[in-house]
């Protein structure tokens, strides 16, 4: 596994107080926290910055880590150098097993080596119960899929990274690809409960839950607000002006719609019952564009110099004022 | 070599507007269910309305557990005062919004 310089991590000296650590991974935390941070990385970096911390706040994980790290300089090894402790290497430390952060359960290897089980186990890290039984931590991801997937349902396939015990009983890491069947009438933000799916329990405690949340898919065309779905409907000019019976491509398949005459560009019209599936479903609104046909040949132009004489007196700008 | 589980699809579960209990959201937001119920009557998360009274009956919406459990991390990452982790969740939430809407009118574009 490869050996985490957590001091660098955080941009701290290895004889930094609490408070500096504190001060540091602060810093940080509000330069990478994922839902505000433009950086590229940030969801992977604020993961590290909570690792480190993780370890770094707890005098007796410190403590734990000061001594690995001492061993790993005496082999020489460095910073994302490979490294394996020696067996035992825990013998003298007791950890309180502190649980992780709300943040928490994306762990590096080398987390998970030291202090994994650990954690997981919630008491002393040589003295704890091994009849002890737990449920397995509640593991949360996002999800992406297209609109037309909460009409239908649809198929996805995960990768999922996730530390589980070996058959030796050490944590390793393990990549998971998991078929999921997202059921119909999901809706943006909305959560998908895989049960069992989460980080597996101690004993015979039950392994934890995974929580997929929901995020369409941008589409140029339709976006929805909450089971409503709204959809541009880009008509010709005449159409627009004297009614047509049009055909429109809707997420749920292919719809005959009655324009009504008069219609003018930003007007709604409502489908009952056609938005996303649901006991109560919501509707589908068409939201009328006027579309203009180029004047790209003579024939064109002629046409549109002749609709120009046959309202003299249309100002398109009237409400402009002078 | 990764290994593929493939799941009934019974198994995937939609979590509708009132489907999480209290110990399950506090459990997802790895907190004590006590830290749920001071977080409701702190009036900075909000259980579904129901017709029952008591911690027993309440009922949070899936879209809750995400705004709890940033709650949670702004909490742990700052130190933040519950009523302070609310107001930064809230803009969070709006900015998440509106960047969803800037998106949609630039589905191509990169994101903002």
């Amino acid at each position: 596994m490869e050996f985490k310089d957590y001091y660098q991590t955080l941009g701290v000296e290895k004889n930094a107080s609490q408070d500096e650590i504190k001060k540091a991974y602060r810093k940080l935390a509000r330069k990478y926290h994922p839902d505000v941070s433009k950086e590229a990385d940030a969801a992977a970096k604020m993961a590290q910055l909570n690792e480190a911390n993780t370890v770094l706040s707890d005098p007796e994980k410190r403590a734990a880590y000061d001594a690995v790290s001492a061993q790993a300089a005496a082999q020489g090894t460095r910073a994302g150098a490979e490294f394996r402790p020696p067996p035992g290497w825990d013998t003298g430390f007791e950890f309180s097993g502190s649980p992780a952060g709300a943040g928490g359960g994306d762990y590096s290897d080398f987390f998970e080596q030291l202090f994994g089980q650990a954690a997981r186990r919630g008491g002393g890290f040589g003295h704890a119960d091994p009849r002890a039984e737990r449920r397995g931590s509640d593991h949360h991801a996002k999800i992406e899929l297209d609109l037309q997937d909460a009409y239908h349902g649809g198929t996805r396939t995960l990768s999922l990274r996730a530390a589980r015990p070996g058959p030796d009983g050490r944590m390793q890491s393990e990549e998971r690809s998991l078929e999921v069947r997202i059921p119909k009438g999901v809706r943006e933000g909305q959560l998908i409960r895989l049960a069992g799916q989460g980080g597996p329990g101690l004993g015979e405690a039950p392994a934890g839950d995974l929580f997929l949340e929901v995020h369409f898919r941008p589409d140029a065309r339709w976006r929805s607000v909450d089971r409503d779905v709204y959809q541009p409907l880009p008509l010709a000019p005449w159409e627009a002006a004297l009614g047509a019976s049009v055909e429109v491509q809707t997420p749920s398949g292919t719809v005959e719609v009655t324009v009504p005459g008069r219609s003018r560009a930003g007007r709604k019209l409502r489908l009952k019952g056609r938005g996303i599936p649901a006991a109560t479903p919501g509707d589908l609104y068409l939201e009328v564009e006027i579309a203009l046909p180029p004047a790209d040949s003579d024939a064109a132009r002629a046409a549109w110099t002749a609709l120009g004489k046959a309202f003299p007196t249309f100002n398109p700008r009237e409400t402009q004022g002078r | 070599m990764p290994h593929a589980f493939h799941l009934p699809a019974q198994m995937a579960e939609l979590l509708d507007d009132d489907s999480l209990t209290l110990e399950e959201l506090a459990r997802a937001c790895r907190r004590a269910p006590e830290w749920v119920s001071e977080h409701v009557e702190a009036g900075v998360i909000a259980p579904r309305p129901t017709e029952g009274v008591g911690l027993v009956t309440w009922r949070f919406a899936s879209t809750t557990l995400v705004r709890a459990r940033r709650v949670a991390e702004l909490e742990d990452c700052f130190g933040a005062d519950p009523h302070l982790a609310a107001l930064t969740v809230d803009l969070m939430e709006e900015v998440g919004e509106l960047r969803r809407q800037l998106r949609q009118l630039r589905p191509t574009g990169p994101s903002p």
